[in-house]
């Protein structure tokens, strides 16, 4: 089978995937037992008031009516009104995606070459005391409980030290000052981004580190690095240029799913640190019952990873030469 | 230092350079540019949802919106009483017409375009026209409105109704030349309600003292002072109005923790959200911070299914009732920082409440209480297999409590919200149980989702007993004829336990015409008397607003009913002349 061929194939079974999960998303939403207009109401409102707005949100149509509807709208482009804004859907994520992307994609990257780079010298290194340490470390890292490590950053660094603003993505009286250069904006972005980075590359790198020195030790008692120490090359050149990129491919995987996932931006993440992603807005939306708006972020969440996993897997093709399609 | 740089290895370069950059991010705080001189910083539990004030249903985004949109009529902070606000005066009653009318002061709205008795003619219109929901049952009874000048409104009602000053006329007035194009939009759209409240308004037009200049999605509002404010520099109810601030930054804290942090370093002045009493003793001990404790026109309450045993009983409910320990629910589970509550009405609202009602029990011990609730729930037909007083007088577990027909009493269930809701709640529900089951009954705590448990509550009229809460109750009690009234007593009505009374519904209609206060305040003190006579609802408590504020920055908080964040603080408080000035975390990059 050829690459295009393969490609093909995979993107009919997403588009099948992504309709059941549309499907299943959209009937666990509207099967809760919770009444979606339930935080709308006060002691003000009638029972008829309550119809009314029920009525205009269109939830007092059957089941199979709402669904075909959600059907039809969502394939050309219209995912729905937020119950709460007032606003379309897609304008609020797009409002928000940015603001994830940033965050999360540099978390992740950031964190994935320490990791790599790290777990490649500690299992070059397996078994003397930096081994030791580094691993213990990463499996602290690995196992912090995030809004912890979160408070505890921002307490540290943000609040006792004051180095960094304590939550948010700008500082507000930078921004509003007159005559504040675009320069001076996106510095001020830069430092807020520095705690909830930290926070992410905290609990992060430690499981890209592992996966790399377990992947590097595998590597290592391969044939081709014994037949490499053979020819005499230089300890270096065989840990970086033979080992280390057969090793990563498993981080590779790791990477790109993360990367997918990062979309719905850690919630808690986001929560803790006043983000304006992705992340808040898909608790805010879950919890209020806010069920388009909650629909649309998890559907886009869905359609990243599957398509996520399309690219990891055409991306070790180009990685792995043994690897055809 | 150069040639140590470059003998290092990529990777360790890297580490360098990002190690480098992070020191060069780190900060030091300073004091603010001139720019922030006189804003006032307020820290949100959550991002406003629109500047469509229809959509407003959130306390969040009323609060914001207040500063914009204005009503005819305010409170006073102190005597809780009726003041023009928008109004120059007092309306006229002419009791032959049923009209009240009412004059106009001078004021412009933000654009600087005159406001005039024909906005609030359609702002009327608007409400009715598009049914809005909790504005139009309010409005119902006015049957049609004059504006023989721009000055002067007529309201033509249907019949008197004793609410109008004080929840019809305390609607926001919103300016006719940006909703007309608006509503007529809406009204050619096949859903014309859900087209207004989705209506995007970008620039809200207001008559506030506060306008909106920027709102960055996400991070911040920004509210400029509105150069036309009608009050400015005036005497309304006896207070000189301001704004002495030159304007509003709205910031928003995902965690209370983390706007407590804000808050303590400078970052912000205010945190617009009650907060817990744990955070009490540290911010007192904050220079600069204080603390302010507020009642609140709230009720906390357990309600009970009047509609199907075992709570169809009146003695059984009553039994509840003695057997409750508000004083260890006010003392342990909110610290203190609380009242006991004796009646549906908050105790705070002084003109309303009735001081002299039953207070089952209230201040017994805990062996008096199961000796009173044993002894009304025997002398009305119950029986155990092991009583909870036994034979010399001593209290026991009880078990096996029987109806006065004979069969066992069967299991019920306590709902309530989950504990990360609403902890007071979860737990009261936890400490009601222990306390019925301590005379044989067997009940269960169970938390459920808020959502679900309002659909299992109000919608199915599906449960036993139940534990919720009103935050912000109106200071009109017309909240008691929604709550009890036989009418209301249907899917999605207020009357949620189900109570039925004829005499009841009879106080209640009258209670909502009789104009006269002292008349309609004794009906409304025979109807709180009716309710806890009948215990459909059991007032537990109403917790303390717990507020605080940096008045090293800013001065002159109004402290009210429903706490500090109020209309009057905004246009009240001053610049502190010894203001340590605004803590920016800034870069040195």
């Amino acid at each position: 089978m050829t690459l295009n061929r393969y490609i093909f194939r995979r993107l009919i079974e997403i588009g099948i995937s992504f309709f059941i999960i549309l499907t299943a998303l959209f009937l666990l939403f509207h099967l809760a037992p919770g009444d979606p207009v339930a935080r709308m109401v006060d002691p003000g409102m009638t029972a008829e008031d309550e119809l009314r707005l029920i009525a205009q949100l269109g939830l007092d149509q059957p089941l199979w009516h709402r669904y075909l509807k959600f059907v039809s709208n969502f394939f050309s482009g219209n995912f729905g009104i937020s119950f709460h804004y007032g606003q379309p859907v897609s304008q609020i994520i797009a409002n928000r995606l940015p603001n994830t992307i940033l965050l999360f994609t540099t978390a992740v990257i950031l964190s994935a070459l320490a990791g790599v780079w790290l777990g490649k010298i500690v299992a070059w290194l397996k078994g003397r005391p930096m081994d030791t340490a580094v691993t213990i470390g990463a499996l602290v890292c690995h196992t912090l409980f995030l809004p912890w490590i979160a408070l505890l950053i921002i307490w540290l660094l943000g609040y006792q030290w004051g180095w960094f603003p304590i939550t948010g993505m700008i500082s507000p009286e930078v921004w509003i000052a007159p005559g504040t250069s675009m320069l001076a904006k996106a510095i001020d972005v830069l430092h807020h981004m520095v705690l909830p980075m930290l926070t992410l590359f905290l609990i992060h790198f430690g499981s890209y580190l592992l996966i790399m020195r377990s992947s590097m030790l595998d590597t290592l008692a391969e044939d081709y690095i014994y037949t490499a120490r053979a020819k005499g090359l230089p300890e270096r050149m065989i840990r970086d240029r033979h080992a280390a990129p057969n090793a990563a491919l498993p981080v590779v995987t790791s990477v790109g799913l993360s990367l997918a996932f990062s979309i719905n931006g850690g919630a808690l993440t986001e929560k803790v640190f006043s983000w304006p992603g992705i992340g808040r807005e898909l608790v805010f939306a879950v919890s209020n019952n806010d069920y388009p708006l909650a629909l649309g972020c998890f559907l886009l969440i869905a359609a990243v990873v599957l398509l996520a996993n399309l690219v990891v897997d055409v991306l070790y093709a180009f990685l792995d030469p043994r690897i055809r399609y | 230092m150069v040639s140590s740089f470059r003998h290092l290895t990529t990777p360790l370069r890297w580490t360098a350079v990002i190690g480098l950059l992070f020191f060069a991010l780190t900060a030091s705080s300073c004091n603010s540019p001139d720019h922030m001189q006189g804003i006032v910083r307020i820290g949100l539990p959550e991002e406003p949802r629109t500047m469509n004030i229809f959509l407003a249903s959130d306390a969040t985004t009323r609060n914001v919106l207040r500063q914009i949109y204005q009503p005819l009529y305010e409170d006073h902070p102190q005597t809780l009483e009726i003041v023009p606000w928008l109004a120059a005066g007092l309306p006229v009653y002419d009791a032959g017409k049923k009209t009240y009318t009412i004059t106009l002061r001078p004021a412009r709205w933000s654009d600087g375009r005159e406001l005039t008795s024909a906005d609030v003619s359609f702002t009327a219109w608007l409400i009715q026209e598009f049914e809005l929901p909790g504005l139009s049952s309010r409005w119902k009874q006015v049957e049609r409105i004059e504006t023989p000048d721009a000055t002067t409104v007529v309201f033509y009602l249907k019949r008197p109704i004793a609410t109008f000053l004080s929840r019809t006329l305390e609607a926001p007035i919103v300016p006719k030349h940006q909703w007309a194009t608006i509503a007529e939009a809406a009204l050619k759209t096949e859903k014309p309600l859900a087209t207004l409240l989705n209506h995007e308004v970008e620039n809200p037009v207001g008559s506030g003292p506060f306008v909106l200049k920027k709102w960055s999605h996400g991070d911040y509002l920004y509210f400029d002072q509105n150069p036309y404010y009608f009050a400015s520099g005036q005497t309304i109810g006896d207070r000189k109005i301001g704004p002495y601030i030159n304007g509003m930054l709205f910031k928003i804290y995902g965690t209370t923790d983390v706007a407590m942090l804000a808050l303590r370093r400078g970052g912000i002045d205010m945190f617009w959200q009650g907060i817990q009493p744990g955070y009490i003793d540290i911010l007192e001990k904050t220079p600069g911070i204080e603390v302010f404790l507020s009642p609140k026109s709230a009720l906390y309450y357990m309600g009970m299914n009047t509609r199907r045993p075992p709570f169809d009983d009146t003695q059984l409910r009553r039994a509840v009732a003695l057997l409750i320990d508000k004083d260890f629910i006010v003392d342990r589970l909110l610290q203190g920082r609380g009242t006991k509550m004796f009646s549906i009405i908050p105790p705070g609202n002084e003109q309303w409440y009735n001081p002299d009602l039953p207070r089952y029990a209230d201040g017994e011990t805990r062996a008096s209480r199961i000796k009173a609730a044993y002894e009304l729930l025997l002398a009305a037909g119950y029986s155990w297999e092991i009583p909870p007083v036994d034979a010399k007088g001593n209290i026991v577990p009880g078990e096996g409590l029987r109806l006065p027909d004979g069969n066992p009493m069967a299991p019920f269930t306590i709902l309530t919200p989950p504990a990360d809701y609403d902890p007071a709640r979860a737990i009261s529900g936890t400490m009601i149980q222990e306390w019925l089951r301590a005379v044989g009954m067997p009940a269960s705590a169970r938390p459920m989702e808020f959502s679900s448990l309002i659909n299992q509550i109000k919608n199915r009229h599906k449960f036993d007993a139940f534990i919720l809460g009103y935050g912000r109750l109106s200071l009109d009690p017309a909240y008691l004829g929604s709550f009890f009234s036989s009418s209301n007593d249907k899917p999605r009505g207020w009357n949620m336990s189900g109570y039925r009374n004829e005499a009841f519904d009879q106080l209640a209609k009258s209670a909502d015409t009789e104009i006269d206060s002292a008349a309609r305040r004794q009906i409304i003190f025979e109807m709180q008397k009716m309710i806890i006579d009948d215990v459909p609802y059991i007032p537990l408590y109403v917790p303390s607003l717990i507020e605080a504020v940096r008045t090293d920055r800013f001065q002159g908080w109004v402290p009210m009913l429903d706490g500090i964040g109020n209309r009057w603080s905004f246009n009240e408080i001053k610049p502190n002349s010894a203001s340590p000035g605004v803590q920016i975390v800034k870069f040195r990059l």
